[in-house]
């Protein structure tokens, strides 16, 4: 018997194959259902003009109740972008992925809104407690407690 | 008129749940049939069991909760119906209430503890203020203006008294502190109705004329001098004369040039080290001390000097810091003395028990010398059976009533200007031991602060006169030296 979770991803998937993602993202890889990869990349004006970053989304058994953890990866060939709410490890602090999350929402409608996220940044930087926050973060950004002190993003 | 049914879930041709994005076509039912349900007010449908488990999962999570009866999409509120009898709710209710209580039992614990020791930070400073006092008043006016009992106190002790401590420790701390340390030994008490006369002091100390009044001051009409002036006036300015000359005298004798810092930087410097009180400072360019002593062997790195800024020096002298040529000086600072916030806080307690001991030291010095005695204004015990009574009331109660208005007002001003300026009569006719208390504290202070300058004064000399000691070449293979005259030595 197929979980619920799989069950919905497969339709998410198959709804991405058919109408295509939104535009500025791609699917990158899809091969099971517990980890998905994106490119995104935001387009017109704004401060990440020709920046291409990546995007990891990790599934439990209890996706759609539970959120997806979501973050960009960070390695040799692609970063995070330096946002007030990206942490240089990738991580990332939006209430959709924490307490806003809700079932109505979807991979791509979370990619469109990180999309939106990057596009309205006034000012590359990083989170003030970067360092600090990096250095004793979790690996999974949902074991995190980010608290949200801003909600124009 | 066929009126229009309005539309169900059961009408709809697609149901498609928002959470497992599952749909179920009217044509082709589900087997089993799984409930649906529209809950809110947009077109968002769902399963009953898909959303029943996102509620009950929102609702185990403390930031989430507050969402998880909420529809994503239009905000509306979800409805619930569930067996939910009466003794479920009186449960869960107590439960809320108890968690209530726990949160105001957790806020009153603290508040205890934080009370508890406020507490018993002002009992303690309140009994040691009531010590100080009783050291510096002399048994016989203490028992005149406070006796041992707390209960005869009168109101304004309890916020006099324990400023006391807190009084004594500023008036130490180093900067220029205009709180001496008998302020608040001084001022208050001079005004205060002592607890055993019922009778207000206004009543009974006023229209007292000239010879009564010198009837009352048997020796010197205004000596020693009243209480309030001594705190207010004579001891701040004599304080700040005292200190101009003592720190010209210190740099007479330690022969330094006066510190060109302002005053705002010494105090910096004073707070930023650790220990306050005793610092001597080598001179890094010790020019004039070079030139002073010309006795040859590489003197410029060995000059030492020690400056003196006791310009801000305070009446108990060792609040000041010792800071030389503090730009070239600052890092070869050599500590002399020993930690610093126990000594500020010991040094401060123990002033009024110097000055009582100081006092008595005078007191027995009079018996050898009338002058002495005259100027310390000893007088002999009050009788055991007699009180500065005030009596003599030259207004009674009567009288009083009989004044008009205008005239009781006008008494009243002068009556406490003369309270205010005078003291009370227990004041006037007790054995003033404050004042050679008073007078014994400064004596104190001045031999502290000779003592002191002479710790300093000898510490400079030391540091001039050090020499590294010359030694032979004894134990050193001679032929490894580039001698002279290489012949005297190697036949040893």
């Amino acid at each position: 018997m197929t979980s619920i979770s799989s069950r919905r991803l497969r339709k998410e998937l198959s709804e991405i194959q058919t109408e295509g993602c939104p535009t500025g993202i791609t699917l990158l890889n899809a091969d099971n259902f517990e980890t998905w990869y994106f490119s995104i990349e935001i387009l017109g004006e704004s401060l990440y003009q020709g920046e291409v970053f990546k995007l990891m989304f990790r599934f439990d058994s209890s996706y759609p109740i539970s959120a997806p953890a979501v973050q960009f990866v960070v390695n040799q060939e692609s970063t995070a972008p330096v946002h007030p709410h990206v942490y240089s490890n990738g991580h990332i602090c939006a209430s959709i992925l924490g307490t806003e999350w809700s079932p109505v929402l979807s991979v791509s409608a979370v990619c469109v809104t990180l999309q939106s996220m990057l596009a309205s940044c006034k000012s590359k930087e990083r989170p003030v407690d970067n360092d600090r926050y990096v250095r004793y973060a979790p690996d999974n950004p949902k074991k995190t407690r980010f608290h949200y002190d801003d909600d124009t993003v | 008129m066929a009126q229009r049914r309005v539309p169900t879930i059961s009408d709809l041709r697609i149901k498609l749940c928002y959470i497992c994005r599952e749909e179920e076509r009217y044509d082709t039912p589900e087997d089993p049939p799984r409930a649906w349900t529209h809950p809110c007010k947009c077109t968002l449908v769902a399963h009953e069991s898909c959303l029943l488990q996102w509620i009950q999962t929102s609702q185990q999570n403390r930031s989430r909760a507050p969402n998880a009866l909420k529809c994503p999409q239009c905000s509306s509120v979800y409805e619930l119906e569930s067996d939910n009898p009466l003794i479920l709710r009186i449960l869960d209710a107590a439960n809320k209430g108890l968690s209530t209580m726990g949160k105001i039992v957790t806020i009153a614990s603290v508040t205890v503890v934080v009370v508890s020791l406020g507490t018993g930070m002002y009992i303690l400073s309140t009994a040691y203020g009531a010590y100080a006092l009783k050291e510096f008043l002399g048994a016989e006016m203490y028992d005149l203006l406070l006796t041992e009992d707390p209960t005869n106190w009168p109101w304004h002790c309890y916020l006099n008294l324990p400023l006391i401590p807190f009084a004594l420790i500023i008036s130490r701390l180093p900067f220029n502190s205009s709180v001496t340390p008998l302020v608040p030994l001084l001022l208050a008490w001079p005004t205060s109705t002592p607890p055993r006369t019922d009778e207000r002091i206004v009543l009974n100390r006023w229209g007292v004329q000239e010879p009564i009044q010198r009837e009352m001051f048997p020796l010197l009409p205004s000596w020693p001098p009243p209480p309030v002036l001594l705190g207010l006036f004579i001891y701040p300015s004599l304080r700040i004369t005292y200190n101009r000359i003592f720190s010209q005298f210190s740099r007479w004798v330690l022969d330094t040039q006066p510190d060109a810092t302002d005053t705002a930087h010494r105090m910096m410097l004073a707070f930023e080290d650790d220990d306050p009180f005793l610092r001597i400072r080598i001179n890094a360019n010790g020019e004039r001390n070079a030139q002073r002593q010309p006795d040859g062997q590489g003197q410029q790195d060995r000059g030492a000097g020690v400056a003196n800024n006791g310009a801000n020096n305070n009446i108990n002298g060792d609040g000041e810091a010792i800071a030389g040529d503090v730009a070239a000086a600052a890092e070869n600072t050599i500590r002399v003395s020993g930690t610093s916030l126990g000594r500020l806080i010991g040094g401060a307690l123990i002033i009024p028990r110097i000055s009582s001991f100081m006092g008595s030291l005078l007191y027995r010095l009079s018996k050898y010398s009338p002058l002495l005695r005259r100027f310390l204004a000893v007088r002999p015990p009050l009788p055991p059976d007699v009180r500065p009574s005030l009596v003599g009331t030259w207004i009674d109660e009567e009288m009083w009533r009989q004044l008009s208005p205008v005239k009781r007002l006008s008494v009243a001003g002068l009556m406490g200007l003369s309270v205010a300026w005078r003291g009370t009569p227990v004041w006037a006719e007790c054995d003033p031991v404050w004042w050679r208390n008073s007078l014994g504290l400064g004596l104190f202070t001045v031999a502290k602060d000779c003592l002191h300058l002479l710790h300093l004064w000898l510490a400079k000399r030391e540091l001039q006169s050090r020499r590294v000691k010359n030694k032979s070449f004894e134990g050193v293979d001679v032929r490894e030296l580039d001698l002279i005259d290489p012949v005297t030595h190697t036949g040893h």
